[in-house]
Parts: structure tokens; sequence; C-alpha cells
């Protein structure tokens, strides 16, 4: 194709009108490019040359003018693009400039956008995950274990007030279903007590691998069975890797709409942080049954009874009352659904 | 000869071309995780620079995507490193984001320098003289102050910013200058806040709001329904809230845009006038959101292209003389990590109209 309209172009005897300029003045003359048989060249209004030879650059964006450098000294342009397109043949990036031509054509690239948008959110944003997560140095991981766990001690949290045999009761659970949960991804599990009122009976897991109970946990739940089934949850969550891929998500998702921000215009660009952040709700929810699912078999693999973690919510709603429905804007599965879903493989262990 | 001449901006972009560009540029973007879309931005503001016209002379925009994506990269894994550091030492993050505070006024600077030395008008380069104190101050402190007055210094604060962005530009080798009384600055600022509190009070008067609440809250104490017409006049009032609020701004960047471009000037006696009417702007802002939120975004080019074309018409540039004669400077070279960083920020240092 490029062989062809450089043929064209030195086939191609005639003329364009335009202005040009010489380097660093604002100087307007009045100009043609003219190609006879002499060859192609720039003149002015008088029929000087300015400029012998081909054009060191052509420019253009459709619609727009054709804007030409020779050498260092001259530019010239003309809004008589096509023309100057059979002077000195087809800018490099023609194709371009084609694809955005108003024509049915532009249907198909609307088609591949939303094409494009469903597929980064199905498997794109998956991609980048995995990819960071692999380039994630484990040294890292294991530090935001540290820099969490000292932050929140130094703000949050107080030491823990159980009794040793509470404490020794639990770390014999912790050790039983350590045993048989999903290999830890970076360094062993490390199980914490502390006094965390503001969380009430809680247990959260950091992504290095360290687990945090709360004293109000063992004080009003100390049952082993459902100990086991909170453990087994937590650990589930180290093991899939939960928190990186939510935190490498968000900040995927931030960096892609800050580039194309630009582009969609600000009325697309709420939509899509808006949807994104329903997105990442319902990607969290996912990670909670994700959760359920593999410490059940966990808890039920160390010899505890499964089906005592839906006690455990049960409890929950009985006191605190449930979040309510199974909703967009909950980081949680509702209590009656996990309830539900618990027991059903509990039986099926 | 030394002349006045007036010319018009023309822009002669039209929403066909710039549809294919736009819908191009973004299905390239998504293609390439976002990648191209540094050569989308160059697209773009090639676009809308070179079909920006006065007297017969041209904008364009010289920087390349290749530049432009760099400075992203460096940009982007500087947030990376900033939200590892966060999550991993909180404390250090405390400093850097102190840190990160007093570079923002650079940053800024850089940016506008990088806009303006890839912004050319009739072949000669546009300038900007940086000041890292003077950035800090329009920038950071002045608008913080402002706070403290509850916002009744802003018109100051606008001043200074705008001669500040402004008088520091240069075209090739001729200076900008800026002068304005702070009178029509404060006059942009009344005339919204007028538009605001005047439509409040009368809504309020014609949707009889005080008899209204009152019923509601009488009805909640007596334990029946509220009257109809008392909830559809407090839904009336909500509406009524809206067409307060978000034309004020409109208002105000209207009355401003006209007052900077009346205290503008280029070295050699060349002035500009703008002459935007609020309430046109009004309509096409808000017929633009409406048509593009119901196309799901399909209409921004539309959108874009009208609002462009409507800010050229009402700009107007008296020339001295003539245009032709002035002399650019040497290109010395600029990186675009300011670009970048403004870019991810959303902070609008556009050179231009």
């Amino acid at each position: 194709m490029t062989l062809d309209s450089d043929q064209l172009a030195q086939a191609t005897y005639g003329e364009v009108f335009g202005h040009a300029y010489e380097k660093r003045l604002s100087t307007q003359i009045s100009a043609r490019l003219v190609r006879d048989a002499n060859g192609l060249r720039l003149e002015n209004a008088d029929g000087e040359t300015l400029y012998a030879g081909p054009p060191s650059n052509v420019e253009r964006i459709s619609g727009g003018p054709s804007l030409l450098s020779f050498g260092a000294q001259w530019t010239f342009d003309t809004e008589d693009a096509k023309g100057a397109e059979l002077l000195i043949g087809r800018a490099k990036d023609g194709w371009l400039s084609d694809l955005e031509t108003w024509h049915p054509r532009l249907l198909i690239v609307i088609a591949a956008c939303l094409l494009g948008v469903f597929a980064i959110w199905k498997w794109g944003l998956d991609l980048l995950v995995w990819g960071a997560i692999l380039l994630t140095p484990p040294a890292i991981v294991t530090a935001i274990d540290a820099g969490n766990l000292g932050a929140m001690d130094r703000i949050l949290m107080d030491p823990t007030e159980l009794s040793q045999a509470d404490k020794d009761m639990v770390r014999d659970v912790f050790e039983d279903v350590r045993a048989h949960a999903p290999e830890a991804p970076y360094g062993e599990y490390t199980l914490y007590f502390r006094k965390a009122d503001f969380i009430g009976p809680n247990a959260f897991a950091l992504p290095g691998g360290t687990v945090v109970v709360t004293d109000a946990l063992v004080e009003e739940f100390p049952d082993q069975d459902i100990l086991a089934g909170i453990l087994g949850h937590e650990l589930a969550h180290v093991s899939e890797r939960h928190s990186l891929h939510q935190l490498y998500r968000s900040l995927s998702i931030y960096v892609l709409v800050a580039m194309i921000a630009g582009d969609v215009g600000p009325v697309l660009e709420d939509v899509l942080l808006e949807g994104s952040a329903l997105a990442s709700l319902s990607y969290s929810r996912k990670h909670e049954s994700e959760a359920d699912v593999i410490g059940i078999e966990t808890s039920h693999a160390a010899g505890y009874d499964p089906a005592a973690l839906a006690e455990f919510f049960e409890t929950l709603s009985e006191d605190f009352g449930d979040t309510g429905s199974n909703d967009w804007l909950s980081t949680h599965p509702s209590n009656a659904d996990r309830i539900r879903i618990i027991k059903d493989l509990a039986a099926k262990q | 000869m030394s002349e006045d001449q007036t010319f018009q901006v023309q822009f002669k972009g039209n929403a066909q071309t710039y549809f294919g560009i736009w819908i191009v540029n973004l299905l390239l973007s998504l293609v390439t995780l976002g990648i191209y879309s540094a050569w989308a931005k160059v697209r773009t503001k090639k676009y809308f620079a070179q079909n920006t016209v006065i007297d017969g002379r041209r904008f364009d925009y010289h920087a390349r995507g290749m530049q432009i994506f760099l400075g992203r990269v460096v940009v982007a894994i500087a947030y990376i490193v900033l939200q590892l550091v966060v999550t991993i030492a909180p404390i250090v993050g405390i400093v850097l984001f102190v840190l990160f505070f007093f570079a923002v006024p650079e940053l800024i600077n850089r940016s506008v320098a990088f806009n303006a030395r890839m912004t050319s008008f009739s072949g000669v380069r546009f300038g900007f003289t940086k000041s890292y104190w003077r950035a800090f101050l329009v920038y950071l402190l002045y608008p913080i102050l402002s706070v403290l007055t509850l916002y009744l210094t802003l018109p100051l604060v606008s001043r200074a910013q705008h001669r500040y962005y402004i008088s520091r530009h240069r075209f090739g080798t001729s200076q900008f200058g800026f002068e304005s009384k702070i009178g029509t600055f404060y006059k942009a600022f009344g005339l919204a806040l007028a538009w605001m509190f005047g439509l409040i009070l009368v809504g309020a008067i014609a949707v009889g709001l005080p008899s209204a609440v009152v019923d509601v809250y009488m009805a909640e104490g007596q334990g029946r329904e509220p009257a109809l017409f008392s909830l559809i006049s407090l839904g009336t009032m909500f509406v009524i809230l809206l067409l307060a609020v978000l034309p004020a701004g409109y208002i105000y960047q209207a009355f401003l845009r006209n007052a900077v471009y009346a205290g503008m000037s280029v070295e050699g006696g060349h002035s500009f006038e703008s002459k935007v009417r609020p309430l046109k702007l009004i309509w096409i802002a808000f017929s633009n959101a409406i048509v593009v939120s119901l196309t799901i975004g399909l209409m921004h080019p539309w959108a874009r292209v009208r609002m462009a074309r409507y800010m050229a018409s009402c700009t107007y540039v008296t020339v001295h003389g003539s245009i032709d004669g002035i002399v650019g400077e040497e290109q010395d070279k600029v990186s675009a990590i300011g670009d970048a960083f403004t870019d991810f920020e959303g902070i609008d240092v556009d050179f231009g109209l």
C-alpha cells in the first residue's frame, strides 16, 4: 500500500496552496507546494523556492489540515489535505486516519469498545492483579504484616487479658487447623491475641499469615468447633491471597481510569468509578464466601464440627441483628446466606 | 502600519471527525490496557489545537506520545510505591505525604511549563517562567487561608492564581501581561452568590417552605400523615436548590473568564476580549450533560466540540499591527512528569482558550 501511494505521488504533478512558516518566526508566508518536471518544492507567492525536495515529516489528524516539515527551517500547512496527499503520498499513520473516518465501520469500533470494557472487567484486571502478585517479593508481604500489626498495636489495640488456659486452648485449635490448612504462601501462619473492643468478637488475617483473635471472641465463643471454623476462614483469606488481590485490583482500576479519564469525559468517568466501587464490593463478598468454603473443609479435616460456624453467625444475628439483605453495598454476604451455605456444606462433609 | 485589527477565534473541528478520533482512541486504549492513552491524549490535543484558528493561523500541540507515556510510567510507579509504603510502614508513609505536599507546586509548575512549551501558535512556541514559592503561595497557601475567611477572599485567590499563570507565560519572546481590578473578580463572585441565594429565597417563599416545614413537624407530633401539598412543596424546593447551586458555578466561570481575558495582554499591544454569556453557558453545559448521560457517553465528542465552538466564538483578539514578526526562542528539554501528575490528579492546567 505504501508502495502504491509512493508511486502515485511520484507520478502526480500539481500544486496545493497554504502557508509556510520559517523556524521560530510567527510570520505567515503565502506559499504553494508544487511538483512538476523539476521535482517537488515549496515556493513563496513570488515564485521563489524556499525548499526543494521531499518533506521530512508529514502529519495529519482526520478532518484537520496537513502539516509538513521541510528540513529544519520550514513548515507548511494546508487545508487541502487531499491535494497534499496526492503530491507527497500518505502520512505514516494513514491507517489510523482511515479508521477514524466517519463511516458505518465505526459501529464495529463502538461494539469493540463495549466488548473491551467487558473483557477488561472480566479478565484484564485479573491478569494485571496476578502479574502484580507474581512480581511482589515475599519480603514486602511480610513487611506489610509487621507494619500493620505495629501500627494497630500503637493506635487501636491493647495487649490481651485472656487467661493462660484460654490462650492454650485456642492455640491447640490453631495448631490443628494450621496442620490441615492450604499451604501459607508467604511464611508460616502465626497467631496473636489482642484486646480490640472496637471490632467486638472477631478475628482477622493479614496477607503474610498473621492471624489476630480478639479477647471478646474467645470470651463469648469458647467453643472449639466455632473457633476452628473461624480460624479456618481466616487462614483461607491468607492462602488465597485475598487482601493482595483487593489491593492490586483497586490500584489497577484507579490507574486505568485515571489514564483514560481525559478521553471518556467527566460523565463516563463517574460511571466507571462508581461501577468499579460496586464491583469491588461484590469481589469482597466473593472472597468471604470462598473463605467460608475453604475454612469449612479445613476445620472438618482437622476433626472439628464445621456446622458450628453456622451457630456463630446465628448468635451474631441475634445479638447484633443481621446487617440485612445480601445487597450491593455490603462487603460481606448476609449472615442468613452464610448460615444456609455453611449448613449445606457441613452436611456434605 | 500599526492599526488595530480584531479577530474572532474560530474552532473548525466538527463532531463527526472528533467522534472517530475519540472512539478509536478509546478502543486502542482499552486493548492496550491503558498504554495507548498517552498517544490518544496527544492526538486529541493536536486535533483541538490544529482546529483552533485566529486570523488564518493555527495552534498546534507538539508533545510526542512516548514522552507522555514515560512521564505516566514514572508517576504510576511513584504512586504504587507510595501506596505500598503507606501499607507497610504508615509512619514513614505520613512523612512521605508531607514531602509530597511540598512537591506539589513544583509538579504543577512543570506541568504548566510543559504544556506551554508543547503548544505553538503561528509556528512559534509558548513558554512559562516558573517560581516555586509563588506557586506554593497561589496554589496551596492562599486557598487554605481562604477557607479560614469562609471563602470571602476567594476572588483574591483567583486573581493571584491568574496573575501568576498568565503573566509568566510568553509567546515566543513576547511576554504576557495581566492587570485586573479586584472589583471585577468580586463582581463575578457576587453575581454567582446572588443567583444562588436569590433563587433559594424566592423559591422558598414561592413554594411556601416555612408553612410546609411546620406542617410536616406538626404532623409528626400529632401522629398524622403530613398534607400532600407540604410534601410537594418540599420536593419542589429540592429541585430549586439544584437550580440554584449548580448554575452558580457556571455564572462564576463565565464572568471570571470575561474578566480574565479583559485583563490579559501580550507585549506589543495585543489584547483580548471574552464575551461569554452566563445563561448561554448554563444552557450548553446542562444540555450537554443530559445528552451525554442519556447516550452512555457516546455523545461526549459532540458535547465537547459544541462547547469548544461556543467558547471560541466568544473570544476575540485585538492585534496591534500584525502577528507576523514575533520571534521564538531556543527550546531546552522538558520532561512530562509534571504533566502526568496533573493528568492523574485531574488538575486542569491546559494552555489555551
